[in-house]
């Protein structure tokens, strides 16, 4: 070994990184040699120089990197894993924000509201509602306004029949299915809901359910629809519904409903992760204690969430 | 993306991951977030101090610290059971260090272009004060000789820097460096050989 490879060594032989042959070797040179000793000395002091400026991360900075990484960890998209494979299973991507669907119905509910309110109310300051055509059951068809200072409006008159006949009856449930997704007055909506409870177990009515339990703007309209569901609550449709309320509505009321609906029935524990999800971003108290409770009885964990 | 199968126990005992470090990994994969986060305490302290001496601000040591956690979260269903957790781990934080102090150093030297006409920025402002150590070591590290290393730290590729910092005050091996970095056990020394070298020049007076 000559001083040229001992003093490119010396790091190598203060970390250790020598092999034993080239540790004895590089020992003996510098026994031996003056500048190489010089060189280690050199080289020992600039190591107790670094060592000196080494830095320890303090625990208040560590915690705050923990806490940081933590509430980043909530907005992160999870990887694929259970809740990827419960989304996919509910048809929907887990992680998503709340309410997209319902944000933008409610915006255009709002949105009809006004402009309805512009429309019917108009400038001449009567109260919504009183125009002629809503009032009168006729929808206007043409306007033309006449030299003399007149109008002509053409007018579509429904003429109003009244029919009678049990839920049941297929004419009678027809026009309660309908009535449960187009009446604008959601106490006929709900009304007709509850006139339908008893055919919930046909295919129709089970649709009509889901999907005003799902899709109806009106709170008291889905609580309607829940209630006609909840005999069916162990079928897989309803739970996979079920649990989209639990992630997606906008109601406390039927987010509880929710819980408590798929955590009596058998194959509860599919829930955990659903139920881990939703006390992760829920953020009303009484929703998220009922979700801990539910999470306590299937000893599953809480945790740091 | 097909998830991988969850490999025997047998794979995690031969790569030498312990046993408590596999059931978090396994859980953390499977989407338990409270899992990762304990699999994160197993290692974030030393993760946190590499950042700090490397960039030597909090700050940015924190950014580091979030970036490579949240990639480690964002690709665990990509680690491969069979290997080892803490090399996998460090060689995506080391990715994300080469990144922020490459970025740094373009502000940097930008920014010092800025400042000729005033003169040299003094290298020891925003240096934090080195830890409490013995007399003799404190007396040592007087401000001259403090602005000097850090003035040779900086001279130091990004590269050179971390294969510096991975060695000296983390003490990993130089074959495990080179694993990290995709280069080979003679590259990770090349460039330690490099960095010290610089750094003797630079402090031929003080050392």
């Amino acid at each position: 070994m000559n001083c040229e490879t001992v003093q490119r060594d010396l790091p190598l032989f203060l970390y250790g990184e020598l092999s034993l042959e080239d540790e004895q070797a590089l020992q003996d040179h510098v026994e031996a040699c003056a500048a190489c000793r010089l060189a280690l000395e050199g080289e020992r002091r600039l190591h107790a120089a670094l060592e000196a400026r080494a830095l320890e991360p303090s625990a208040e900075l560590l915690a705050a990197c923990r806490r940081r990484l933590s509430l980043s960890l909530r907005a992160a998209e999870r990887p694929a894993g259970r809740m990827a494979r419960l989304a996919a299973w509910l048809g929907m991507r887990a992680g998503g924000p709340r309410l997209p669907a319902r944000a933008a119905a409610a915006a255009a509910l709002v949105a009809l509201g006004f402009f309805g309110a512009r429309w019917s109310g108009g400038p001449s300051g009567l109260p919504a509602r009183e125009g002629p055509a809503e009032s009168q059951g006729a929808r206007i068809r043409f306007l033309e306004p006449d030299p003399a200072g007149r109008v002509r409006i053409a007018l579509e008159e429904v003429r109003r029949r009244v029919i009678t006949g049990r839920p049941e009856e297929d004419r009678v449930q027809r026009l309660l299915l309908a009535a449960s997704r187009e009446a604008a007055d959601p106490g006929l909506r709900a009304e007709s809901l509850e006139l339908l409870r008893g055919g919930a177990g046909q295919p129709g009515v089970r649709r009509a359910l889901l999907e005003a339990l799902e899709h109806d703007p009106n709170p008291g309209v889905r609580m309607k629809a829940l209630e006609a569901l909840r005999p069916f609550a162990a079928e897989v449709e309803v739970r996979q519904a079920l649990a989209r309320v639990l992630l997606a509505d906008a109601n406390p009321g039927l987010r509880v409903q929710a819980i408590d609906l798929l955590t009596q029935q058998g194959g509860r524990e599919a829930f955990i992760g659903l139920l881990q999800e939703l006390l992760n971003r829920e953020e009303n108290s009484y929703v998220r204690l009922r979700c801990r409770r539910a999470l306590e009885e299937l000893n599953a964990s809480v945790g740091t969430f | 993306m097909t998830p991988q199968p969850e490999p025997p126990p047998a794979a995690e005992a031969a790569a030498g991951v312990s046993l408590e470090e596999a059931a978090l990994i396994r859980a953390a994969r499977n989407g338990d977030q409270e899992a990762f986060e304990r699999l994160v305490r197993l290692y974030d302290r030393s993760v946190l101090g590499l950042a700090l001496n490397l960039l030597r601000s909090p700050e940015d040591a924190q950014e580091v610290y979030q970036e490579a956690f949240l990639r480690v979260y964002k690709n665990l269903h990509l680690f491969r059971a069979d290997s080892n957790f803490h090399t996998w781990l460090y060689r995506i934080v080391t990715n994300v260090a080469l990144d922020y102090l490459r970025k740094r150093k373009v502000r940097r030297e930008a920014a010092a272009a800025a400042e000729t006409p005033e003169g040299e920025r003094d290298r020891l402002e925003g240096v934090p004060e080195p830890r409490a150590l013995g007399d003799p070591q404190r007396a040592l590290l007087n401000r001259e000789l403090a602005c000097r290393l850090e003035g040779a730290l900086e001279s130091l590729t990004a590269r050179e820097r971390l294969v510096f910092e991975l060695r000296h005050y983390q003490g990993l091996r130089l074959r495990a460096i080179g694993q990290m970095l995709g280069a080979s056990e003679e590259a990770a020394k090349t460039c330690l050989f490099r960095a010290t070298r610089k750094m003797r020049a630079a402090l031929r007076d003080f050392v």
